[in-house]
């Protein structure tokens, strides 16, 4: 049974997207869904506003957010590295004429550096490299609490995102088009109906406000009827999904020739000053971000996405990647970790049907086969059990361990 | 993203907490000791109260002695099992004898496994058995439960407003009696207080309804072979014991099967000739299955298939266990040796305390 959770997105809902001033130093991020990305820059090079600056194995790129000069390329932030940029605040722009002059979308989509804004950055022109599709599925289920940078997209520019999903559904021959949200958004439906895009084969579905309804697994089911195992891929089923961002992404590079260098952020939380949904470069950094707001740092844990699976930002330089939808700021607080009473909550609240406690009893028990044998791999690590959790049992903290446990130990088993 | 980032998230969490669970018992619990005053006066309170102080000061001092711990009994534990232990008692037990349950509940049925949500038994039945082990004479015979008469009210006809007849006398009683222990005296509150913990979330459906259905179905099957047994206690066991959360399985096949299950052994150990103790018995037994029978009834992971010939063959294998166990239970029980069983397990405990327990006391699981 899905949880609900307070959706505490009504701070920033009805605000309007708006601009953040750049800063004066980017720190873009050589990390793609496949690992590190190869530099096509030199140190000292000059660069301009949409140039392509790295290349994944994939072929994943990611382009200069503004002109500017490199200044380090492997600078290292939480172990990973990033391209530094100094911005000239010329917003001189490098006419990509590769993403114009390509012939196929799907190759305007990886030449524009475009991966799934939802969540884990899957390589967007790889997920469209399907055939045989029935149905794509644009996620408008923005289930984290706080966030509401899909939401301002959707209110702001939906014939953008309509247009969007018109190419992709072209792309690989999907026969509907489903726009799922919330029933607590159900007001977006009219925003939809009344764009020029809006045709017969886009329907709507309103989905109950609990959590993760979003993930994508879930979302399948929902629209579909179809339960697929975690690690399978949906166009096999016939399905694609993408966010909402994703498609947004797309239309700025189909229709404008624009590579992927800016995202929405939503800026909000209890230790949050000023609120509100931005427009902001990737590579800006989260300190830069708090800075422009006037949030006090050092009263406040800092949350990298949302609030259930975003990461607590340790290193403020920490920039904004193509998945990240939030910024938020809360007040730090002490939680107090006390026994497991063996309540099951965890456990009636996982989206996949596994059994939390049984992981933190591996983690202290030292007991690696129990990972494996409450199916820890389908794990979709949404965090909805430790959010339960009466007694703060370092659940998620165990099903991390684990996860390393289990991948250091297949390594081993294949070398 | 490094490791130490991604161990705190989700930021958010809810707002309940172990003692609001708790508190939630506490409150189905109520008028069932509103009842048990009704009933019997000043002598439920003080079975009730006894058992309540002697566990709390139990629970202060152990904690503290053994788990170096010194907040434990704020967290309403130790009242829950001592009113659920002295809910089994009669109102006339000698208030000694109740002081050494509670304590002994509290020491043997959670302390020495580690602290609350670390015990593998019900530990008000754990309490309830070393009574019965130290004080045979007295828990076993009929005279503790005539020893005394004294009762506030003698009946209530809240039904009668409906008319009168056979049925409605039947729903007065089921309403409020003064006979069994101290925690029986109304069925419908009984009934009441787990519709509550089901709706609270509290406990799961699985456990009551698989042993009520189990339990009653078997017992018109085999009616001729059975002793009498006591409605209202069959439903405090069903709904207050046998879902206490650290010694009943996690997943809800799990907890049905071990319902049913309690409610299969209850029958066979009332066929076998136990007149008071069926439902501790059978409960306490089942509780030592529980982590086994949470590895057999894992969930069926999201898009995944259970592996059912596999799951039915550790099912067959498992009641097959559990049959056994309850047989020699009833073997000890007919021999009169079950109370070394009690003596077994308070030497375990001081041997697993040292040994293990001890190690893992940070460990919140």
């Amino acid at each position: 049974m899905f949880m609900k959770i307070p959706s505490l997105k009504s701070v920033t809902k009805k605000i309007e997207i708006t601009n953040l001033a750049d800063p004066e130093l980017f720190y873009v991020p050589l990390k793609s869904y496949f690992g590190e990305m190869k530099p096509l820059v030199n140190v000292g090079q000059k660069v301009q506003q949409q140039l392509p600056l790295a290349k994944g194995k994939d072929g994943s790129l990611v382009h200069a957010p503004v002109s500017g000069e490199v200044v380090d390329l492997s600078y290292q932030i939480n172990g990973l590295p990033h391209l530094l940029i100094q911005n000239d605040f010329a917003n001189t722009v490098y006419i990509n004429k590769e993403i114009e002059s390509a012939s196929a979308i799907a190759d305007k989509i990886r030449l524009a550096g475009i991966a799934g804004s939802g969540g884990a950055g899957f390589p967007t022109h790889i997920k469209y490299d399907a055939n045989q599709i029935e149905t794509l599925i644009i996620n408008g289920v923005e289930c984290e609490p706080y966030l509401t940078a899909d939401y301002a997209l959707m209110s702001d520019e939906p014939e953008k995102i309509l247009r969007a999903a018109h190419i992709a559904a072209k792309l690989f021959g999907a026969k509907n088009i489903v726009i799922a949200l919330e029933k607590q958004n159900r007001e977006l439906v009219k925003v939809f109906q009344s764009c020029i895009d809006f045709s017969d084969d886009i329907s709507f579905k309103l989905l109950p406000n609990t959590y993760p309804q979003g993930g994508e697994l879930q979302l399948i089911k929902a629209v579909t009827g179809k339960e697929i195992p975690k690690g399978s891929i949906p166009a096999n089923e016939g399905v694609v999904v993408s966010n909402v961002g994703t498609l947004w992404a797309i239309y700025n590079a189909v229709e404008n020739g624009k590579a992927n260098t800016e995202r929405i952020v939503t800026v909000s939380g209890t230790g949050a000053k000023k609120y509100g949904n931005f427009r902001v470069k990737i590579g800006t950094s989260v300190s830069h971000i708090l800075n422009q707001l006037g949030i006090d740092l050092n009263q406040t844990d800092v949350v990298l996405g949302g609030p259930m699976m975003g990461n607590i930002v340790s290193d403020l330089k920490q920039p904004i990647t193509k998945t990240s939808g939030g910024v938020l700021s809360f007040k730090k607080s002490e939680t107090k970790e006390n026994n497991c009473i063996q309540c099951s909550y965890c456990a009636d609240a996982c989206p996949q049907h596994l059994m939390p406690m049984q992981y933190a009893s591996a983690k202290f028990d030292n007991d690696t086969k129990k990972y494996v044998q409450f199916n820890l791999s389908d794990c979709i690590e949404c965090g909805a059990c430790q959010y339960i959790c009466p007694s703060n049992v370092p659940l998620m903290q165990s099903i991390s361990e684990g996860k390393s446990l289990l991948k250091s130990l297949q390594n081993s088993v294949a070398i | 993203m490094s490791k130490a980032s991604t161990y705190k998230a989700p930021i958010v969490t809810s707002k309940l907490r172990v003692s609001g669970v708790m508190l939630d018992v506490i409150i189905a619990m109520l008028p069932l000791v509103f009842f048990s005053y009704l009933a019997h006066g000043k002598y439920s309170m003080m079975v009730i109260g006894t058992a309540i102080g002697s566990a709390l000061i139990t629970d202060w001092l152990a904690s503290w002695f053994f788990l170096k711990k010194t907040n434990s009994p704020l967290d309403g534990s130790a009242i829950i099992t001592a009113t659920l232990m002295a809910f089994t008692l009669s109102p006339y037990t000698p208030l000694y004898m109740v002081a050494f349950g509670g304590a002994m509940a509290v020491l043997f049925g959670k302390i020495l496994w580690g602290g609350v949500g670390k015990n593998r038994f019900n530990p008000a039945l754990v309490g309830r058995e070393f009574m019965v082990a130290f004080f045979p004479v007295v828990m076993t015979s009929a005279s503790v439960w005539t020893a005394g008469s004294y009762t506030v009210v003698n009946q209530l006809h809240p039904f009668s407003v409906f008319g009168q007849g056979e049925i409605i006398n039947y729903l007065n009683a089921t309403f409020y009696n003064t006979n069994g222990a101290l925690g029986e005296y109304s069925i419908l509150f009984l009934a009441l207080g787990g519709i509550y913990l089901v709706a609270r979330r509290r406990i799961g459906w699985q456990i009551p309804t698989g042993l009520l259905v189990t339990f009653f179905a078997l017992s018109l099957w085999f009616q001729d072979s059975i002793s009498n047994y006591s409605i209202a206690g069959v439903l405090l066991g069903a709904i207050f014991m046998a879902t206490d959360m650290p010694s009943s399985p996690n997943s809800n096949s799990g907890k049905l099967f071990y319902g049913m299950m309690i409610g299969a052994v209850a029958i066979m150990c009332l066929a076998g000739g136990i007149k008071h103790e069926y439902m501790s018995y059978s409960i306490l037994i089942l509780n030592g299955f529980s982590s086994k029978i949470n590895e057999i009834f894992i969930p069926r992971s999201w898009g995944r298939s259970t592996d059912l010939p596999l799951r039915v063959k550790q099912t067959v294998l498992i009641t097959l266990q559990i049959i056994t166990v309850s047989l020699a239970v009833l073997g000890l029980n007919y021999y009169g040796y079950i109370h070394y069983l009690v003596f077994v397990y308070l030497a375990y405990m001081i041997f697993n305390f040292h040994f293990f327990t001890q190690q893992k006391l940070q460990d919140p699981i």
